[in-house]
């Protein structure tokens, strides 16, 4: 674990391309390569160097299955223990009953209700009945945000923008919109420190019993994921991950530190501010992603 | 020197400080110094240090210690366009001083402007606020409930219409009104969206604001280099705030934008009252990082 970290893991990958048998130093540099890969998606510091420590076991361990290059074995690896993390597969949203109830919860200005109005949108398109209520007592005007987001494809939205107490809208919301197959529920953005507002958060989550608890995590946050996304977890038991924002370089480990602390799955991503902008978590893509290497699928293949 | 010199003294080699190095390299990842930068810093320090001559009772690793220190100092100490100056140079000629806030989504830019008012309008001075995001839902009536609270004029257009206007029509009226101070709120956008980053070179050209201050995120890990790159090759950034270090950021982002583009952080966003803002200073970076 301890030495300079590595320069550029698509030369170190060049170097093992022409190898025939598992050379112990140049693993050594493919692992430095990652370490460095990792921490500049800003995935927890020491959720890389525990990742890095089972590839480099593994990769200098276990024999290579025949007809299987030193490359694609490590390749393998690695791939193999990123999806244990996140998922070999996408994990659906599973809208079991009726009114299926989602609560939102993140970080000030994570993108919460922004993801609200694609995700009710991506439910509309199912055919699914969706409504909205606002829990945002705090951020001026967060109601007309989501009035705005969602006057196009006419998707109700209940809040009461004079109304200081979260709780009180929320049963209020219940109430009006138990008919419908879906309800949405937005709420203010907190973090770990506000210790007031993920109690408000707890009042809320008992009130609303939500079948499905969604934390919204920003694609450019760094080493903070970790602490933050605890802190969440603790007060209310997240139930799966949307992060936003990955339409600008950030690679988005923050939300790898995320899942690894809740173990709550990654479910959609946001590609920009738009409702159409949103897609369903590719583990594949999201990996190579991290990794900064372009085509990890069709290494995969030939691996 | 005399020859007993070598008596007293000792050279530090690379070995003496290589732990301490890779620790300090470390606490810098930790915070969220991006990796290049962080790596750049360790190696300058490497560089200063090894070869030099201290006395034999120096205990290495506090000298390291106090070298690194000495280095972010320097990265944070940075003289840049000063706020205080070009305001009151502005405030001789009868001019309004035009601020235009700058920065990627959500990172805390309206909340921000209402912050900055508050901070102008307790010097006695007149602000009024130009709503120039007219893109984001809901950003309009966000900023006029922020004006509405704190008393002061906001021009606003319709959503969808032009944002160099709306600001335009802002400097106008501080001109008309002898306002002291325009705040130009720009919508969000990701530095790797070229149209959208055109869209905000095309309201500086308009509006040919006095200082631009780039609003960044406290919690944000390795990409603070990118948008500092990307935002201060379009506009020109002439300071930074950096939001919600209330949230036990330990805001390494400071380090690694003041490094890049070698421009000073002027504020810390601390929450979400107005006021909420305190003077950044070089030594809570460093607290950051040894705690
Ligand atoms: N480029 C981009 N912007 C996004 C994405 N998701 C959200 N945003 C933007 O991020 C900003 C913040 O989004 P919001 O939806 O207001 O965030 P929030 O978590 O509800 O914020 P609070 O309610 O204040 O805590 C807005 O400018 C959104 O348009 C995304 O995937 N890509
Ligand atoms: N805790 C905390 N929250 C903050 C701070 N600054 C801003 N916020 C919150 O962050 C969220 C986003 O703030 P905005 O001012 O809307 O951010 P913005 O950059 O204007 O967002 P867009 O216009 O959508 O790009 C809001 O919920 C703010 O209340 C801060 O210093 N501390
Ligand atoms: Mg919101
Ligand atoms: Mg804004």
């Amino acid at each position: 674990m301890l030495g300079k970290l590595g320069k550029s893991l698509a030369k170190t990958m060049k170097k093992l391309a022409g190898m025939t048998i598992v050379d112990e130093e140049v693993v050594k540099e493919v692992i430095k390569d990652i370490q460095r890969a990792l921490i500049q998606a800003d995935v927890n510091i020491k959720l890389v160097f525990k990742l890095s420590k089972s590839i480099e076991e593994r990769a200098l361990n276990e024999e290579p299955p025949k007809g299987v290059t030193p490359k694609e074995h490590i390749i393998r690896i690695v791939y193999e223990e990123m999806v244990k993390l996140v998922g070999e597969t996408p994990k659906p949203l599973k809208i079991d009953k009726k009114p299926y109830k989602i609560l939102f919860i993140g970080l000030q200005g994570s993108g919460k209700t922004t993801t609200i109005g694609k995700l009710s949108r991506h439910l509309q398109k199912k055919g699914l009945n969706t409504a909205i209520v606002c829990t945002d007592t705090w951020r001026p005007a967060a109601f007309d945000q989501l009035k705005q987001l969602t006057q196009e494809i006419n998707i109700p939205v209940y809040g009461e923008p004079e109304n200081k107490n979260p709780l009180e809208i929320a049963n209020k919301g219940l109430e009006k919109f138990k008919d419908y197959d879906v309800i949405i529920f937005d709420t203010a953005g907190r973090h770990k420190e506000e210790k007031h507002l993920l109690e408000e958060m707890e009042q809320l989550s008992t009130a609303i019993k939500p079948d499905e608890t969604i934390l919204v995590i920003d694609g450019t946050i760094g080493q903070q994921a970790k602490e933050q996304a605890r802190a969440f977890s603790q007060s209310t038991p997240v139930g799966s991950i949307i992060v936003t924002k990955l339409d600008g370089s950030a690679k988005g480990g923050g939300a790898l530190s995320a899942v690894a602390e809740t173990g709550a799955p990654i479910k959609f991503i946001g590609t920009g501010e738009k409702l159409e902008d949103f897609e369903v978590f590719d583990p594949e893509r999201f990996i190579s992603r991290l990794l900064g290497m372009g085509d990890i699928r069709s290494l995969l293949e030939k691996a | 020197s005399n020859i007993f010199s070598f008596i007293r003294e000792k050279t530090i080699s690379e070995k003496d400080i290589e732990d301490i190095l890779w620790d300090l390299e470390m606490s810098l990842l930790e915070s969220d110094v991006a990796i290049d930068v962080a790596e750049k810093i360790t190696d300058e320090l490497k560089n200063q240090l090894v070869g030099k001559k201290v006395k034999r009772s120096t205990d290495i690793i506090e000298y390291t210690q106090e070298a690194f220190k000495n280095s972010i100092r320097d990265i944070l100490t940075v003289n840049g366009k000063d706020m205080d100056s070009i305001l009151q140079e502005k405030q001789n000629k009868k001019e309004p001083f035009i601020i235009m806030f700058v920065g990627i989504n959500g990172t805390g830019k309206t909340t921000t402007i209402a912050k900055m008012a508050k901070y102008f309008l307790d010097r006695g001075l007149k602000p009024v606020i130009a709503a120039s995001d007219t893109f984001r839902a809901g950003a309009i009536e966000q900023l006029t409930h922020h004006a509405e609270k704190l008393g002061v004029k906001i021009i606003k257009h319709e959503k969808g219409a032009d944002p160099a206007a709306v600001a335009f029509d802002a400097v106008e009226h501080a001109k008309a009104k002898g306002k002291d101070v325009v705040l130009i709120d720009t919508a969000g956008r990701m530095q790797t969206n070229v149209n959208l980053m055109d869209e905000m070179a095309k309201i500086k050209r308009v509006v040919k604001p006095d200082f631009i201050i780039f609003v960044g995120d406290s919690l944000t890990g390795n990409d603070a280099v990118e948008q500092a790159i990307k935002f201060n090759e379009s506009v020109g950034i002439d300071a930074i705030i950096l939001t919600k270090a209330d949230a036990d950021a330990k805001g390494g982002a400071a380090l690694s934008i003041g490094y890049v583009i070698n421009k000073p952080i002027i504020f810390l966003g601390t929450g979400q009252g107005y006021d909420d803002l305190i003077e950044f200073k070089p030594e809570w970076m460093i607290h950051q990082l040894f705690t």
